[in-house]
């Protein structure tokens, strides 16, 4: 069923066009690479905050509270890119162990989400405290960073295996 | 149009080559530390064009993210070095790896110079707006060079 979607997918020709095409597959990876380093930043710079690490002249709430949407912003973009590439290799990537290892990291990063907004992100008026962010801030922010470097090096191994039905070829 | 000197005696063995984890590891460290200095140069960028971290000044996001930027881009170019020895011969035939060092020179120079001259809180609004934007289009376009290096193997 979802083998089947994929196919569908990566045959319309708009897809079929960015996998042949010898410039836009990288030029949208160039991209996706872009907005990682733009954005992907704003999300390290407000865990080191709150783990009180760098940008100590803000207080935690400014930090969190003005990276919000250009985090945002830029997940978006990094996101939209993915979904480009996928898409126009959604068989390979379907059959692809660390692209199954980084969607499932992605899926942690929405149940992190769930699990800490609430007490620890939409509530920065209780993060600057006499010794720094609370405990819990200090647990999000340090998980924060280990799922997205997971990501990471998950998405970099992504190109290193193509994967069919029943063989597993390592190719560099 | 360049060419190869040749045949030339091999003189160690590059243990990068004949490891399997090695390369991919090496990208990975790459990546994360250009990411991490192109963002945290980024961030006072950003912060020049009037966006982002809006209570501290330029040069007080620069205060910090400049020792982030310096190590994220310490473990980028040495990554890097190991990455160029598994191919030497390509990298020098390649002439969007030599597009790529220009802009990553032009970077860095950029930076540690013009770049610095505008936090100093005296600036013109439109000479920020304009550095700011100069950096970022010569980090990114580093990016861009990083990955089309591939396209022409």
């Amino acid at each position: 069923m979802l083998l089947s979607l994929a196919i569908w997918v990566q045959n319309l020709e708009f897809f079929t066009y960015l996998r042949s095409s010898g410039e836009t597959f990288p030029a949208i990876l160039a991209l996706h690479l872009c907005a990682i380093s733009l954005f992907g930043a704003m999300i390290v710079a407000t865990d080191l905050r709150l783990l009180g690490w760098a940008f100590r002249k803000s207080s935690i709430a400014a930090v969190v509270d003005q990276l919000r949407i250009p985090k945002r912003v830029g997940f978006l973009l990094a996101a939209t890119c993915g979904f480009l590439l996928f898409c126009s290799k959604a068989e390979d990537y379907y059959y692809n162990p660390f692209f199954r290892v980084k969607i499932s990291l992605l899926i942690l990063v929405a149940v992190h989400a769930l699990i800490f907004r609430g007490s620890v992100y939409n509530k920065p008026a209780e993060l600057d405290g006499p010794s720094g962010a609370p405990v819990r801030a200090k647990i999000a922010a340090g998980i924060s960073l280990c799922l997205w470097v997971c990501i990471l090096c998950a998405g970099r191994a992504i190109g290193y295996v193509q994967s069919q039905p029943g063989e597993i070829r390592h190719f560099n | 149009m360049r060419s190869l000197p040749g045949d030339l005696p091999m003189l160690i063995q590059n243990q990068i080559i004949s490891g399997q984890l090695a390369f991919p590891i090496l990208e990975c460290f790459h990546i994360a530390g250009f990411a991490l200095s192109i963002g945290m140069t980024a961030l006072v960028d950003f912060r020049l064009l009037g966006l982002g971290l809006r209570d501290e000044t330029p040069a007080e996001i620069a205060g910090t993210s400049l020792w982030w930027m310096l190590g994220g881009l310490l473990v980028a170019i040495f990554s890097g070095f190991l990455i160029f020895s598994t191919d030497p011969d390509m990298y020098y035939l390649n002439w969007i790896f030599d597009a790529k060092m220009v802009c990553l020179v032009l970077a860095i120079v950029f930076n540690y110079t013009i770049h610095r001259k505008v936090l100093a809180p005296g600036a013109s609004p439109a000479a920020r707006r304009g550095v700011a934007a100069t950096s970022l289009a010569l980090w990114l376009a580093v990016v861009f060079g990083g990955i089309f290096i591939a396209i022409l193997q």
